[in-house]
């Protein structure tokens, strides 16, 4: 084929030029790293990079949330456990103001006047705030201070229920606290079936234990008293004063009906009376309440004793119910420290598979790119020289 | 006795010829469009003598231009289809770098947004989480706003270059139609062909091609006539057409290509291929367009998802979420050429059924028609064009007003505007409803094990919505609501009242009561903000199939894919281009050795010559010696 002049020295001029581009190409991609500099260079891999670098900025963000998280996790666990401790202390002058024989009614008194600071102190602890002065236990009403307790120790919960949930992964939400409601006003009252009290009127010493379950399955839930007909015999009532069960009075002796029993001591008067009540809940400051104002009574008469037993009994009873509570709730804690643990395990393995396959689609490979920059350049380096070459011979050169 | 000095001379003249020819080829080696010329050599007419025909030495027949037709609509063609892919390329490329980068890029300014949404969800009291929210939001916005006005300018070069494209074309038609011109007189005068002449014709349709697709056909008169489109006459012997950009008929801003006549001008601007005027007008359609038409309908999605359940939630101050974004609206264009008064009201009905495209509405003998302006299929609308029962269709909500001619036609552009309509409606950071407005609970004295969930919004506009409600259970399979009615309670199920729904599991025991109540104290609470960063990622495009982000790795793959393909395209055609024009150049190409070999032979020739008219000087010169004796 005849080649004109021109277009050989057209074809060889562009031929460099391509050389150069593809060149100047595999300059970009050393020079960035990068093997897809924009999605043109290979569509698919763009559109997952894109995907991939989304997926970690998120991870970031649920990584600041399961910070976040941790940390108001932790300040709750502190508060819980500061409120585990009052309530130890709390239980430790209740023991030691439960020596009737010992302790006088003066002696009670300045109990019940330490007992005062300490329900102020779990107060305190319920309203805690945290670093920007949110109410640890207000629920969603974070900036309401959710415990009111008046001076007569009845507390006022003016938070709500709600537990905010917090994103820490794809998938994964760990509430960060519990509601006040939840912590400080639903103890389990008595022994999470049923709670005894003495009536006020009660004249006798008869003095009833906190009761126990035998038989859950036979347990009638509802209100039941425990009526002393006479001095020596029983019998049990419920809310509709059917009788349900009755018997002859032996101090000591446990009274058992509808798969529960109690046990009555000492010498109840004809006419005394004990509540069995179903359990619903009560909440902390209650309780203390309950303590408080049974240890201001004066309790000189035997049947004064015995009603302040049964009293301290039933508290002793609702402090451990409280303090079993806590332990309960601080256990939901740990879990979400740890459930916040394993989503953080699980980031890590993420991050390190996004930045593995960032590298393979994104990334550049060095070796091959430095080899192809070779290739390249010595084919630049090929057509140049031959280029002048080729165009030094001509006929005209011999004329 | 043939005269062998004559013969001599016709060869000394003939060679003359043909080594003026050479020289005018070597000379001609660097002109473009230049085509080898030949001097053809013919013996002269012989003589006839006793003894036979006597040969009365060379002539040169003609100059003949070394060209062929065919090959060269072959290159012109070829050359044409790759200045449009290059144009195409070029263009699309700058769409390709302009969304290029991914750390600066809208998935990311997505990502920070959602990011920012997370972070008030952690810290929904903590107003500094929310003012970054509503930053994060208008970085989004400025985000998609800075690619739309890049977009913008795209369009304004792509009129200006539609412009420049019109008047380097009509000033080639008219200097196509001057050369028909002159060469039909160069051959009347002379009978040979004006071959530089007509090598100048052909370079400017070569020329004409790289700008626009053209066919020609040669006339008797030796003039070429040049159609363009769908063979439109562009050149008619010594008449050229002008092509100009004129305004949209639609829109006053955009040009479109016109053929004008002294009578007529027709809009020639879809029927137009190849060249650079056919790569601007394609990336245009099938790029820019397109391009403007998915960030708008991306900010529309987002401007959904966002508003509707931003409507759900309680802000800070206890009042409901208003929108959070506002979007351009629907832009409608009537034609300029419009008999009647006929406008249309158009809404968007919601972002799934919303497209990419641009459509027209053309009312006909037999009613108001809807069509897609890029692949031209009619839409079924249904309704009836009314306030009370507009047309709805591809997302669509059209009511038509005023009176309209048949023939009349209006544009309907559903995001083309949206993006630049695109803001943050939210300003106070304690706006922003991160909150439910309701919360449940269950009461303290409560029996039973039945718990409560925190309850969710499902119609924000009920009036009673935040209306306190009282879940109160009369056994411990039925409960009544507000003390009212006897409803079968299923463990879990849902309980849906005032546009609220809770649920209620477990076993509650006989009098137990749950609360729904107004949540005004709920600072704390982040439900709503929760699902606002779960809406994000739902799907909302294409009938609920396509979420924001994967709207985004579509639009950014389409990118990547029409930008890869035009440049394996124009390689390809590079190629194509670079053969067709190598075998045209194999034929009229001038090769420098070729033209020293025939500066030697002809001068060798032009030697010969001369030496016979020495020979036949010295013969004479003989004869005149003898008789002079």
């Amino acid at each position: 084929m005849r080649l004109s002049t021109q277009s050989f020295y057209g074809s060889a001029l562009s031929a460099m030029l391509d050389q150069q581009a593809v060149l100047s190409r595999t300059q970009v991609q050393v020079a960035t790293g990068k093997r897809v500099n924009t999605p043109a260079d290979d569509p698919i891999a763009a559109v997952h990079i894109l995907e991939l670098e989304r997926t970690q900025l998120e991870s970031d963000q649920f990584g600041k949330n399961s910070e976040i998280a941790r940390s108001r996790l932790n300040l709750e666990e502190q508060a819980l456990a500061d409120a585990g401790t009052v309530l130890q202390r709390v239980r430790e002058l209740t023991l030691q103001a439960a020596n009737t024989a010992t302790m006088s009614d003066t002696d009670r008194r300045s109990v019940a006047t330490e007992l005062v600071q300490r329900r102020q102190e779990l107060a305190d602890i319920a309203n805690r705030q945290d670093a920007v002065g949110e109410y640890l236990f207000a629920g969603f009403s974070g900036l309401t201070k959710p415990f009111t307790v008046s001076s007569t120790g009845s507390a006022v919960y003016s938070g709500d229920q709600g537990s905010r949930m917090l994103q820490v992964g794809q998938s994964q939400r760990v509430a960060d606290g519990h509601s006040g409601f939840d912590v400080f006003m639903q103890v389990p009252r008595g022994n999470g079936t049923f709670a005894t009290a003495a009536t006020s009127t009660n004249t006798g010493t008869g003095v009833i234990d906190i009761g126990s379950v035998i038989n859950k399955a036979a347990w009638v839930a509802g209100d039941y008293s425990l009526n002393f007909v006479s001095a020596s015999n029983w019998q049990i009532v419920d809310a509709a004063s059917t009788v349900v069960a009755s018997g002859a009075y032996t101090a000591g002796t446990s009274i058992s009906f509808n798969g529960v029993q109690v046990t009555v001591s000492g010498s109840p008067a004809s006419g005394d009376s004990f509540t069995i009540t179903e359990s619903g809940s009560e909440d902390m400051f209650t309780t203390l309440d309950t303590l408080v104002s049974s240890l201001q009574q004066t309790a000189a008469m035997p049947a004064d004793k015995a009603k302040l037993q049964t009293a301290l009994g039933g508290v002793l009873q609702q402090l451990d119910q409280g303090a079993d509570h806590l332990l309960g709730i601080r256990a939901e804690v740990g879990s979400r420290l740890s459930m916040l643990d394993g989503a953080e395990s699980i980031r890590d393995n993420l991050k390190v598979d996004i930045a593995g396959s960032l590298a393979d689609l994104r990334d550049l490979d060095y070796a091959e790119a430095m080899t192809r920059m070779n290739q390249q350049l010595v084919g630049l380096q090929a057509a140049q020289q031959s280029y002048i070459k080729i165009a030094q011979l001509s006929l005209f050169n011999y004329l | 006795m043939a005269d062998f000095m004559a013969t001599g001379v016709s060869g000394l003249l003939a060679f003359q010829r043909a080594l003026d020819t050479t020289s005018h080829n070597i000379a001609n080696v660097n002109t473009p469009g230049y085509s080898r010329q030949v001097a053809e050599l013919t013996t002269r007419q012989a003589e006839q003598h006793g003894s036979g025909w006597l040969g009365n030495g060379v002539e040169v027949n003609t100059v003949k231009r070394m060209y062929d037709d065919f090959m060269a609509s072959q290159a012109r063609s070829s050359s044409s289809t790759f200045s449009q892919l290059d144009t195409f390329a070029t263009q699309v490329q700058r769409v390709n770098n302009l969304f290029g980068d991914s750390s600066t890029g809208l998935t990311a300014s997505l990502q920070n947004f959602s990011n920012a949404l997370q972070s008030v969800a952690s810290s929904p009291t903590s107003i500094p989480a929310r003012q970054t929210l509503l930053s994060q939001g208008q970085a989004l916005v400025n985000r998609l706003q800075g690619y739309d006005s890049s977009l913008d300018s795209l369009d304004a070069q792509v009129n200006v270059q539609l412009e420049a494209e019109a008047s380097t074309i009509s000033t080639l038609a008219t200097g196509i139609a001057k050369l028909n011109q002159e060469i039909s007189a160069g051959y009347a005068r002379s009978g040979q062909p004006p071959n530089d002449l007509l090598d100048q014709r052909d370079r400017m349709l070569d020329e004409l091609s790289t700008h626009v697709n053209v066919s020609t056909v040669k006339q008797g008169d030796n003039s070429v006539n040049v159609f363009i489109g769908n063979g439109q006459p562009l050149v008619v012997g010594q008449t050229a057409s002008r092509l100009v950009a004129v305004q949209d008929s639609f829109d006053a801003t955009r040009r479109v290509i016109a053929l004008q006549s002294p009578t007529s001008s027709i809009d020639l601007t879809d029927s137009l291929t190849g060249g650079t005027l056919g790569g601007t007008i394609d990336f245009r359609q099938q790029v820019l367009e397109p391009a403007r038409n998915s960030l708008g309908k991306f900010s529309v999605g987002l401007a959904q998802v966002m508003n509707d359940q931003h409507a759900a939630g309680m802000d800070l101050q206890g009042n409901l979420g208003g929108d959070f974004f506002a979007v351009g609206p629907v832009a409608v264009q009537a034609s300029g050429l419009n008999a009647g008064t006929a406008s249309l009201a158009v809404t968007r009905t919601g972002a799934g059924a919303l497209t990419n495209a641009d459509y027209q509405m053309t009312y006909t003998a037999s009613g108001w028609t809807l069509q897609r302006s890029d692949t031209g299929a009619a839409v079924t609308l249904s309704g009836a064009g009314t306030l009370a029962s507009p047309y709805v269709g591809d997302g669509l909500s059209i009511v038509v007003s005023g009176t309209p001619q048949v023939g009349d036609r209006l544009k309907i552009l559903p995001t083309a505007n949206a993006v630049s309509g695109l803001s943050v409606l939210v300003t106070d950071p304690s706006e922003v409803a991160a909150a439910a407005p309701v919360v449940a609970s269950s009461a303290g004295t409560n029996a039973g094990g039945g718990t409560i969930t925190q309850g969710e919004v499902l119609d924000a506009s009920n009036a009673q919505l935040r209306s306190t409600v009282t879940i109160r259970f009369l056994t411990s399979t039925t409960y009544s609501v507000n003390g009212a009615g006897s409803f079968a309670y299923t463990s879990g199920g849902n309980i849906d009242i005032n546009g609220w729904r809770v649920q209620v599991s477990g076993a509650p025991a006989v009098g137990d009561t749950f609360t729904v109540a107004d949540n005004t104290a709920g600072a704390g609470d982040n439900r709503n903000a929760l699902r606002l960063t779960a809406v994000l990622n739902q799907p909302v495009f294409s009938n609920g199939t396509t979420s924001l982000n994967a709207a985004i790795g579509q639009f950014m793959g389409d990118i990547g894919v029409k930008t890869n393909q035009a440049q394996v395209g124009r390689d390809a055609q590079k190629v194509v281009r670079d053969e067709n024009s190598a075998a045209l150049q194999s034929l009229s190409g001038v090769n420098l050795d070729e033209e020293a070999a025939n500066l030697v032979r002809f001068q060798q020739a032009y030697q010969a010559m001369a030496q016979i008219i020495g020979v036949a000087d010295k013969m004479f010169q003989t004869l005149l010696a003898a008789t002079r004796g």
